[in-house]
């Protein structure tokens, strides 16, 4: 049974957290484009932007699958209490956190832009802001996986 | 709203299931999967039902979603009574094949 529950959490993992990964990396590139590029090009970038937004709002939903199949598994195991299992419940937490009340909203502010007379230095904040966080919303994601790989200081092998 | 829908029968039917198997026959994968697939559904109406409405005293339904079991069918019920609770979707912008 811990083998399907596994499963089912390196699954949610790699389709959930990747796309949201890889969408929100893409975001703010198109974000910007369909705010400073002309009429044509900016309409087709903010179609863009606009999906990569609802990949990232819909897949976070569905990520719920990945901690909570991952609680059971570990329950199942008996590794809820090692120390690289709470590390990387915290490091997800916080960018479950980060995802929530900082990435999805800035998405939807940069896409609630009006595109005539956008100051481009406050675009230009924006956006940076957003790539940032992402990135470091990336980097977190990574660091579970290596801890989840590496298991520092487990006992079961690999 | 569809994420709502399936997450709030998905919420109730597995705890339904996890119940029925608890006095019965309590067989054990039963209880190892349906626990996680109840628990994801229940956070998922939470998450869900934030996300498609409006804050604010005349909503209510975020109140609903933490309800254990049904708290995804109160909602429904409650955003069926008082439509004005749900929140334009800016998810639309993808159709309209442009900006919101």
């Amino acid at each position: 049974m811990t083998k399907v529950l596994l499963s089912a959490h390196v699954l949610g993992a790699i389709l959930a957290v990747g796309s949201i990964a890889m969408a929100a990396s893409l975001f703010p590139r198109y974000a910007k484009q369909a705010l400073t590029d002309d009429e044509e090009a900016g309409g087709r970038a903010g179609g863009v932007a606009a999906l990569l937004h609802r990949v990232c709002r819909g897949y976070a939903v569905v990520g719920f699958v990945v901690p909570v199949f991952g609680l059971a598994t570990a329950a199942q195991l008996g590794v809820l209490t090692d120390a690289w299992l709470i590390a990387s419940m915290i490091l997800t937490a916080v960018a479950a956190v980060m995802l929530a009340t900082v990435i999805l909203p800035d998405q939807r502010r940069l896409l609630a832009m009006p595109r005539p007379g956008a100051e481009t230095d406050g675009l230009k904040a924006a956006t940076s802001r957003l790539t940032m966080l992402t990135g470091i919303f990336n980097v977190l994601w990574s660091v579970v996986v290596v801890l989840m790989i590496v298991r520092p200081g487990s006992t079961t092998g690999a | 709203m569809r994420t709502l829908r399936a997450a709030a029968a998905v919420e109730a039917a597995s705890l339904l299931t996890l119940f029925v198997n608890l006095f019965t026959l309590h067989a054990r994968p039963v209880t190892s999967l349906g626990g996680p697939v109840h628990g994801t559904a229940y956070l998922v109406v939470i998450a869900a039902t934030f996300s498609a409405t409006v804050g604010g005293a005349s909503a209510g339904a975020r109140g609903r979603s933490f309800v254990p079991g049904v708290g995804g069918i109160l909602v429904l019920h409650r955003l069926r009574r008082y439509p004005g609770a749900v929140r334009a979707t800016s998810g639309d912008a993808v159709r309209e094949g442009g900006r919101t």
